[in-house]
């Protein structure tokens, strides 16, 4: 307890200890996260690995069929149509990283009604996906208010059944997507901006440097590890958890036309019941798609910070 | 220096904010709607709903939906079960994602990269293979049908997801205010507290916020791992009203409407200090 | 450094410790107790009617029947489970029972659903007092095909499949359905025909959601081709390509869209409840449960029900597709099956139905009620359900095997749609064919 008037660092002990010391504290203090992580899913990671090889039922029946999950999805061609979705889908993440980041840099510049705004963007992730979707829905069907303003700007040759297409239902996803995101991605691209300066962006600004430059290029550099997690967690929540929503907007239909690979994941484990050996290996599939994403993603945002310092 | 610029550029100028004042605005409207929606037909009959689901109630406003929601569904106890859950799951995010992402942003230690990999790639299983491993693993332990069970399922969801908020965000505290701190005579967890909690504090409401919304408003989760009447979360209290066949949609708006307020309230309160805006902001 | 050190194990320690104790004051709460039954029911569609969601858990029909159950046998507990989602909660039972705290009864859907579950649910054939099999009907929506086990009781609510009208429509059309109701195809066609003409949408229906399709062309499949051949389809022996139920069928269905009988976004619609509602519509097809609604919209005196019509020559008529689509079955783990049958028993017994009836509407699977008993109107629509209760066939959809019917569901609006032929969608199921 003597200790206490001359705590640790002042004393300069070799650079071996300190690094080990360095080690061992961190490690202690990363322990209940990978406690938790050990504990929760180390083994339902490691039984799905195991079972996406299995003709698992949900019960007692698992037998080893090797690849042969593997080969009727990816033979099928049910994989392309599924992962060619979820691109498109992904098409949303650019789009909501750059409003968002668009929308924070008024925002932080405190343009005319800015507390409101900060207020009302995030509501949409308040409420439920299954009702959003409905309300899209709603509006692009078939006598809804999208095609009736058409008609009555009179474009009645654009009036379609938008939900009734792929080529036509997957933008519209998109458009959904981006807009229900524009406000989380604002939040944390403002939290993000908190660690900044003020003074950097005011001299910025008296330099003459218009909105774009101070957004793209004041802004953007001083923030990258923010704006890489927002990118990485917009690419995991595209593939992971745009379950319900899809499920309101189209139910992965006309077809397969809609669907994605989290959708099929469900399909397989919930409706039709004892295909969940298949819904592993589907899901074995996604984890690998969304790790060589994310991986690439972080290199990236790697060579970024070193070349923006 | 305004007057420099002449009439013209004015014009432009004042015109380009009008523009993005209208964009924002109209972008507010459509973020507005879906909770004109809800109210709007959370006051309408059964029948009135179906016959006209978009238009303004035109019969007897049904406040007796939100009076029936807290006297008979007992909405209230069921926000009970909620927030118990939603407090606990972000109060060890806060903590143990803290130590964590202090570790990764400003310690330099062996393995550090290998390990974070290691926490992301948790990220990216989905919940719904999952769940069945981990519902028998907790079923053995006694973690079903217990508040704990959930709390903890949802720290392992989402501490991946926090470490690499705050880790990001923590990046940005600048070195000399930690190395300040150490000659001041602050041990690891007095830098925690005296530096890293007070300059990573938009990060920490940011965590408060998303988890304690996403928590509040998960359904698979406690669906699947909470049994008894009396626990029942919210969220799936209101989701076993509407079924394939039956249900009374006004009912459950008012439900939805009334379980998206303490949401709100959390995102009001915590929201504001993510960033102070520029103005206020040079407080360093 | 050794001070922080200990202060962070110490903080590790606390924590583990506060988990562990949390834990174990939860973990041994269990305890076996052979007069203690848990029984889970589903939230929706099942014994809570939408009427009853707005009144407290002791005023629902479910909990006076555990109730009255419980102080007809003293010292026998009964705990009520609500499982928010059916599809969640056939998972869950798997799971549970994997882990050894299945529930004594849980309310789970019928045909395919849980034949596929037979390792975790007893099979109860020999514990059903004769009387309940003799009075009580759908059994065949609980035992399974490959082994003849009784898995569950059926539920008394018998989803009836039908084609609701619009009386002032129909009336207006020139038309009779009440007395004179199109009964063959091209019956159908005609009326549908006239009611265009008089330019109204003669039938109207949401197919993203297995609904028309999935229901009526199931029946008109079945009717033609029979539940054998459908089966053997499954199973490989025949194939579906070669199956002419299914393709006139599904060739049926599509004719009705290119004729303008079926709203032209069927496909992709979530509206047409509201349409049918608004009575902007002729028809809908519709199961028993929403009739009540309908009447609340339009008057009970504008909502009429009709079968669907006959194919020729088909082999099954003037029936359709329906039957009790949820049952409650006894789990493995039960300790006390004998009680959980009683339970069963009780439930399904004549004096419970009954009650069961004045909250919801619907069909009971009990052949010894008649419409009079209920005080049902005459002529009325729910009256004349009740008389088809032993028009039935069972549902097509839950009698597909589970690696076909994710392919049924998610192609037939394809066809509709005209993406794909009913020759394509035969081979694709073909295809999916587990030999």
């Amino acid at each position: 307890m003597a200790q206490r008037s001359s705590p640790g660092a002042p004393a300069l002990p070799r650079a071996g200890d300190m690094q080990r010391k360095r080690t061992r504290i961190a490690y202690l203090s990363l322990l209940p996260v990978l406690l938790i992580l050990l504990l929760v899913k180390a083994y339902p990671i490691l039984a799905t690995i195991y079972r996406s090889f299995t003709n698992w039922d949900g019960l007692y029946k698992h037998d080893f069929v090797g690849l042969a999950n593997y080969k009727e999805f990816f033979g099928t061609g049910l994989f392309m149509t599924l992962f060619k979705n979820n691109l498109v889908l992904l098409l949303s993440v650019p789009l909501q990283v750059i409003i968002g980041l668009i929308v924070a840099v008024l925002l932080y510049e405190q343009v005319p009604g800015w507390k409101a705004f900060r207020a009302i963007y995030y509501i949409p992730q308040i409420i439920s996906l299954v009702i959003l979707g409905y309300l899209f829905r709603s509006m692009f069907s078939l006598d809804g208010p999208v095609n009736k303003v058409l008609e009555a700007l009179g474009f009645s040759s654009s009036v379609r059944e938008w939900m009734g297409d792929g080529s036509t239902a997957l933008p519209i996803m998109v458009g959904c997507i981006t807009w229900y995101s524009i406000g989380w991605q604002t939040i944390v691209i403002l939290g993000g901006m908190s660690g900044i300066d003020p003074s950097v962006f005011e001299a910025a600004r008296l330099d003459g440097a218009n909105f774009f430059q101070r957004t793209f290029k004041i802004v953007l550099p001083m923030i990258t590890s923010v704006i890489t997690y927002c990118v990485v967690m917009a690419v995991v929540w595209t593939f992971t958890s745009l379950f319900s929503l899809i499920y309101s907007m189209t139910g992965g239909g006309p077809g397969y036309e809609t669907m994605t690979l989290d959708y099929m994941i469900y399909e397989k484990s919930f409706v039709t019941g004892s295909q969940l050996g298949m819904a592993c290996t589907i899901s074995v599939v996604l984890f690998i798609i969304v790790m060589l994403i994310t991986a690439a993603e972080m290199k990236l945002s790697d060579i970024a910070e070193q070349k923006w310092g | 220096m305004k007057t420099s610029l002449s009439k013209h550029q004015r014009f432009w100028r004042t015109f380009g904010r009008v523009v993005i004042f209208l964009v924002l605005l109209i972008l507010a409207i459509s973020f507005l709607y879906p909770l004109y929606y809800m109210l709007i037909n959370s006051l309408k009959s059964l029948g009135e709903y179906y016959v006209n689901p978009f238009g303004l109630p035109r019969e007897q406003l049904q406040w007796q939906n939100f009076i029936t929601m807290i006297s008979q569904f007992k909405i209230l106890k069921l926000f009970g079960n909620s927030f118990i859950i939603s407090f606990f799951t972000v109060l060890g995010l806060v903590v143990f994602g803290t130590l964590a992402s202090y570790s990764f942003a400003k310690v330099n230690f062996k393995g550090k990269n290998g390990v974070y990999l290691v926490i992301l790639t948790t990220l990216f299983v989905p919940a719904q293979v999952t769940m069945i491993p981990m519902y028998i693993s907790f079923a053995k332990v006694g973690l079903v049908d217990n508040f704990l069970g959930v709390v903890i399922a949802y720290w392992a969801m989402f501490l991946p997801e926090t470490i690499m908020l705050m880790t990001a965000n923590f990046k940005s505290i600048p070195n000399e205010l930690l190395e300040a701190a150490t000659i001041d005579g602050c041990d690891y967890i007095g830098r925690l507290r005296h530096v890293v909690m007070p300059m990573g504090w938009p990060a920490i409401s940011l965590t408060i916020i998303f988890f304690f919304i996403s928590s509040w408003n998960d359904l698979f989760t406690p669906m699947v791992l909470l049994k008894s009447m009396d626990k029942r979360t919210v969220m799936v209290a209101l989701s076993s009203l509407i079924g394939r066949y039956t249900g009374d949609p006004p009912f459950q708006y008012a439900g939805l409407l009334m379980s998206a307020i303490p949401a709100l309230a959390v995102y009001a309160v915590f929201q504001k200090s993510i960033v102070k805006g520029m103005s206020m902001g040079a407080i360093k | 450094m050794k001070l922080q050190m200990k202060k962070a194990i110490a903080l590790l320690l606390a924590v583990v410790l506060m988990l562990g104790t949390l834990a174990a004051l939860t973990g041994c709460a269990k305890k076996a107790d052979s007069n203690k039954l848990t029984i889970w029911i589903n939230g929706k569609d099942s014994y809570i009617g939408p009427s009853e969601q707005k009144l407290a858990q002791e005023d629902w029909y479910i909990s006076q029947a555990i109730k009255r159950f419980e102080d007809a046998n003293p010292g026998v507990t009964v705990e009520l489970v609500v499982s928010a989602d059916g599809e969640t909660a056939h998972q869950t039972f798997k799971a549970d029972a994997m882990a050894g705290t299945a529930p004594d009864l849980a309310n789970l859907w019928t045909g395919q659903n849980i034949f596929s579950m037979e390792d975790v649910i007893l099979d109860i054939s020999s514990l059903i007092p004769a009387e309940d099999k003799a009075n009580i009907t759908g059994w065949d929506s609980v035992t399974s095909p490959a082994t003849g086990a009784v898995l569950g009781y059926p539920t008394s609510d018998n989803q009836i499949c039908f084609f609701i009208y619009n009386k002032q429509i129909i009336k207006d059309c020139g038309l009779d359905f009440d007395n004179n109701p199109p009964r063959t195809i091209e019956e159908f066609n005609a009326a549908c025909q006239t009611i265009l003409d008089k330019g109204y949408q003669p039938i109207a229906s949401d197919e993203s959601f297995p609904w028309f399709g999935c229901y009526i062309v199931g029946y008109w499949w079945v009717q033609q081709s029979g539940m054998d051949r459908i089966l053997s389809d499954c199973k490989g022996e025949t194939s579906f390509t070669d199956d002419p139920g299914l393709l006139s069928a599904t060739e049926y269905y599509r004719s009705t869209m290119v004729n303008g009988y079926l709203n032209a976004d069927a496909v992709t619609s979530a509206d047409s409840w509201n349409k049918f509602c608004q009575g902007t519509v002729a028809m809908m097809p519709q199961v028993s449960s929403v009739v009540s609604d309908a009447e609340t919209a339009l008057g009970a005196e504008n909502v009429g029900v009709m079968l669907p019509p006959d194919f020729a020559g088909a082999q099954i008529t003037d029936k359709t597709i329906g039957g009790p689509g949820q049952c409650l079955v006894v789990s493995k783990d039960c300790k006390n099956p004998e009680l959980a049958v009683k339970f069963l028993s009780f439930l399904n017994s004549k004096d419970e139905v009954m009650k069961f009836l004045q909250v919801q509407s619907k069909v009971p699977t009990r052949t010894d009620i008649t419409a009079a008993d209920l005080g049902l109107t005459e002529g009325s629509a729910s009256a004349k359900l009740f008389t088809w209760a032993d028009k039935t066939v069972y549902w097509v959809d839950n009698s597909l095997y589970t690696n076909i019917v994710g392919d049924f569901y998610n192609l037939l609006p394809l066809v509709l749609a005209g993406k794909m032929t009913p020759a394509e969608f035969a081979a694709d199921l073909d295809s999916k064919v587990v030999k």
